[in-house]
């Protein structure tokens, strides 16, 4: 219990490192160059993680629907619902690249 | 000048008038006077006004011995979504039907009428999803509050008294990250499909662009069901009695 109290007032402690930055200079915006650049590796890196992840779930998806052929209806919704909320993470990479033009 | 629908121009030339009165009264003058109607609000209000006569005429047509095709197409849509809120919400989820099955034959009503040519999706401007998904947020705490009323707090306050400071700004982040959730989702994917669309059109000009006038289908009728679910799960969650 001590050391729970300890830990968690190391954490808070951290939390206010942002005040070692004071006095330094401020970032320069980037150019459009790096901007593109940056939206397409974040996109790519994005779509590939995505695209991981999805995998995976189909994948066991598929097994689950061989393994037992009589639970297709849950699995199938279990699988479409971890689809999209796997491809929605994609998306918001993509909702960050349009907004940061 | 932005390119308009021909019925954003027609709602501009006959009805500006009565847009710009309104919009004044509300203190929210339009940017351009002479063009108040956008492109999402009137298709917005076509889907409303096609929703209220589908589902006026359906309603005077209902019978039991003799049912006709839209008739038992709803009975089939209706019998669907209950079984969804049964299954997700619990065995008092028929309640908010009405709100489920609202919100998901708006949002798949919005979303198909970009299929039509001289129309467009509503749901692909970033103010419509966010509509959608503050009225969900209204609701499932509302539901939340009418069930447990003032132990409603309970839920964000977390296991134990002392974590309650550290818990509440938790669950108020996360809240507002399922909101912005929703709205990203169902925008994102309006979206991204329409532009990889044009895209399509502008490199292959014929046989191409079909398939993604198809993915568009499949997309709308997959995003409303998800929006619809994933209300569900809220107010599942708002209503639950674990704790």
């Amino acid at each position: 219990m001590k050391s729970k109290l300890i830990t968690l007032g190391t954490g808070l402690l951290v939390m206010a490192s942002p005040i070692l930055a004071q006095g330094q200079k401020p970032a320069t915006s980037p150019s459009d160059a790096t901007r593109l650049a940056a939206a397409y590796i974040a996109m790519g890196i994005a779509s590939g993680l995505c695209g991981l992840g999805q995998g995976k779930a189909t994948a066991s998806a598929a097994e689950a629907i061989a393994r037992n052929p009589g639970a297709v209806a849950a699995i199938r919704f279990a699988m479409i619902f971890g689809l999209v909320l796997i491809e929605s993470l994609a998306l918001y990479t993509l909702v960050i690249t349009i907004i940061a033009r | 000048m932005p390119h308009e629908l021909w019925i954003t121009q027609l709602f501009n030339h006959y009805l500006a008038g009565p847009a710009n009165w309104l919009l004044n009264a509300i203190h929210f003058p339009a940017q351009d006077q002479g063009r108040p109607w956008s492109d999402w609000m009137v298709c917005e209000i076509l889907v409303v006004l096609f929703v209220l006569v589908f589902f006026g005429v359906l309603r005077s047509r209902l019978s039991v011995d003799s049912p006709g095709k839209v008739q038992h197409t709803m009975e089939l849509t209706y019998e669907f979504i209950h079984a969804q809120a049964e299954e997700v919400v619990g065995p008092l989820g028929s309640r908010y039907m009405a709100f489920f099955g609202t919100l998901f034959l708006f949002i798949l009503f919005m979303n198909l009428i970009g299929l039509i040519p001289g129309f467009e999706s509503p749901t692909m401007y970033h103010m419509v999803p966010f509509g959608m998904a503050v009225a969900t947020f209204i609701f499932y705490h509302a539901t939340g509050l009418k069930e447990h009323k003032a132990g409603y707090i309970r839920q964000f306050l977390g296991p134990m008294l002392w974590l309650a400071p550290l818990m509440l700004l938790i669950e108020i982040i996360s809240h507002t990250a399922r909101m912005l959730s929703l709205t990203v989702r169902l925008f994102a994917n309006m979206f991204a499909g329409e532009q990889v669309y044009l895209t399509f059109i502008a490199l292959t000009k014929v046989v191409v662009p079909v398939a993604f006038i198809g993915l568009h289908l499949f997309v709308s009728l997959l995003q409303a069901y998800i929006f619809m679910v994933l209300a569900m799960v809220y107010v599942g969650g708002a209503i639950s009695h674990e704790h």
